[in-house]
């Protein structure tokens, strides 16, 4: 079976700066995937890379068998693949239910059918509550389940969340890891998820990626991750190892 | 910061009562001139349906995607220069010139939304005006087709003939009252339709955030084009329309910055993206400008009582405010603009919401 992506010794270059040199790993359809690595590891790098934002200064990314190389993030998009924001990005004077509306439109010209996918999207991410509320006004919370609704509205078979956990508080971290498997447990969407908290990144991953000074530094599952030594070495330094 | 519960959306859509209110507005408006005869009146009157026009044609791209053009006149000019060409040296009816004219126009848009929309903010502004500019000083120098400074004056506009029935012949205002007044309803029934529609949205969430939007699956580049083509079609058609109406063009009256600059503040005063926004603008400016060129302020003044006519101060106030209107056209705008961010229709909304809570 073809991985549903694919990315092949991927570098990106700014300037003399490395962000990703030669990255290199595979996605299966339906599993999560995590990416993790210290602060500047270059992990929004690559996301950049997969969704479009930047071309690849060297290497391939293929979803779905596909090459993407150069294609605009609304190209991605409308392939399958989307991502949410580390630093949200909610459009603050549209409403809850125009936000998500906008990514429903995505895969329909009428308002009506966009209206019920973004009612649908926000039930999932329990948000719906808040349809008519500005956006702007919402904490932080809720601006990061937004993001996902909105993700999710475009109807994508690959999901991308960066830092979806960043700046919340345990109840509502728990809220987004159940998010996270209920949306793997439908089984539709293959999920690769950025994150610092180590405990939710090891509870919801089938597969983690370490990346470091933009480099591959390990693969694995979780409990191979905790042990391998040069992973706790970037994290913690020589001393720990 | 907003509050986090202000709620945007009215469940219902507009109240029986709006509705008979709006239809009994245009139906004033339709029946105005059978009652008004006075052309000054008149004049006002397509001076504001032209601003109008040009305040609901710019909030599409300004308002609603949120590319702050400062540069359409280089449309403005376009329908007005081609319409007055076509009828001055090929003898084609304005009808068809300002067909013409939208061609040209949307041409232009093209060309200008593939030059300036790899810009972003200060940098796009910039942008437009220098565009806009490079029309204003072409249409100085290619002497052949504009006629260069002297500008171009319709000697005759043809009369409109349905068959062999004479409609008009376009020897008083009131024909073009009624044009006016059609294509305005007509730029705010677009706008109605753009804002509930997928466009509107999509011209919103690039308002709001370019990045968000084009990772939401929305081609910046196609809806930007559209936003900008939309507004150069109605902002030509007002140029046709202003051509036709005063009958003579020179590069400064069409093509000059401070026309840009009038489309924006018709919508800056009454209100940024929203439908009735540059109507309340142009309702406010009009009135305003023309008041204070014809000293009507002054008049009003020694009328009141507040200062006599012959006393040093009403000397000074007869002999310089209405050479001063520029100035003091200026300073109410940045009034407005200081004390009601979101425009007059915005401060009246606030106000109407402080009302409604006590």
């Amino acid at each position: 079976m073809t991985p549903i992506l694919e990315i092949k010794q991927v570098s990106k270059f700014f300037g003399g700066l490395a962000a990703n040199s030669d990255v290199s790993f595979h996605m299966d359809e339906g599993m999560i995937m995590g990416l993790i690595g210290p602060n500047g590891a270059g992990k929004t790098t690559l996301f950049n890379c997969i969704t479009g934002y930047y071309p690849p200064s060297k290497g391939d990314v293929l979803f779905k068998g596909q090459k993407l190389n150069g294609l605009q993030p609304d190209r991605v998009c409308k392939l399958g693949m989307v991502r949410t924001w580390q630093k949200v990005r909610p459009l603050t004077k549209l409403s809850v239910l125009d936000n998500v509306m906008v990514g429903a439109l995505c895969r329909t010209n009428s308002l009506k059918v966009a209206r019920e996918i973004a009612h649908e999207q926000l039930k999932v991410v329990r948000l719906d509550h808040k349809a008519d509320f500005i956006a702007g006004g919402l904490p932080i919370g809720e601006r990061k389940k937004l993001e996902v609704a909105r993700a999710l509205a475009t109807k994508p078979e690959l999901l991308l969340l960066d830092e979806v956990m960043g700046g919340l508080n345990p109840a509502e971290s728990d809220e987004i890891i159940q998010l996270i498997l209920d949306i793997k447990k439908a089984g539709a969407i293959t999920q690769m998820v950025i994150e610092h908290d180590m405990k939710a990144i090891m509870r919801i991953s089938d597969r983690i990626v370490v990346l470091n000074s933009g480099e591959k530094l390990a693969e694995g599952s979780p409990a191979e991750i905790v042990s391998n030594p040069e992973v706790v070495r970037a994290y913690l330094g020589d001393f720990h190892a | 910061m907003k509050p986090a519960i202000s709620i945007i959306r009215s469940s219902a859509g507009a109240s029986p009562v709006a509705i008979a209110l709006g239809l009994a507005v245009l139906a004033g408006l339709f029946l105005f001139p059978q009652f008004v005869q006075s052309p000054y009146a008149l004049h006002i009157m397509i001076l504001i349906f032209l601003s109008v026009i040009m305040g609901e044609a710019w909030n599409v791209i300004g308002g609603y995607t949120g590319q702050y053009s400062v540069g359409h006149a280089a449309y403005f000019g376009a329908g007005a220069y081609t319409t007055m060409i076509l009828l001055q040296y090929k003898q084609i009816s304005p009808w068809y010139g300002a067909l013409a004219g939208i061609a040209v126009s949307l041409v232009v848009s093209l060309i200008i939304g593939s030059i300036c929309f790899r810009l972003r903010g200060p940098y796009f502004v910039l942008a437009s005006i220098a565009v806009a500019e490079i029309m204003r000083l072409s249409a100085m120098n290619l002497k052949d087709l504009t006629n260069g400074a002297e500008g171009i004056l319709i000697t005759e506009i043809p009369h409109l003939k349905f068959g062999d029935t004479l409609i008009t012949d376009f020897l008083t205002k009131v024909p073009f009252y009624y044009i006016g007044l059609v294509i305005a309803i007509v730029t705010i029934l677009v706008t109605w339709l753009m804002q509930n529609s997928k466009l509107g949205y999509y011209f919103q969430a690039i308002r709001e955030d370019q990045d968000a939007a084009h990772s939401l699956g929305i081609s910046l580049s196609l809806f930007k084009s559209s936003a900008l083509a939309i507004s150069a079609v109605f902002t030509s058609l007002a140029g046709s329309f202003y051509a036709i109406y005063i009958g003579f063009i020179d590069p400064p009256t069409v093509l000059a910055l401070d026309i840009s600059v009038q489309i924006v503040l018709i919508c800056i005063i009454g209100g940024i993206g929203t439908i009735w926004g540059p109507v309340v603008g142009a309702l406010v400016l009009v009135p305003l400008s023309e008041a204070l060129r014809s000293n009507m302020i002054a008049q009003g003044i020694f009328k009141i009582g507040l200062a006599s006519e012959e006393s040093g101060v009403g000397i000074f106030l007869k002999e310089h405010l209405s050479h001063a209107h520029a100035l003091i056209y200026g300073i109410l705008v940045v009034v407005v603009i200081l004390f009601m961010p979101d425009g007059v229709l915005g401060w009246a909304k606030k106000l109407a919401a402080k009302k409604g809570k006590e």
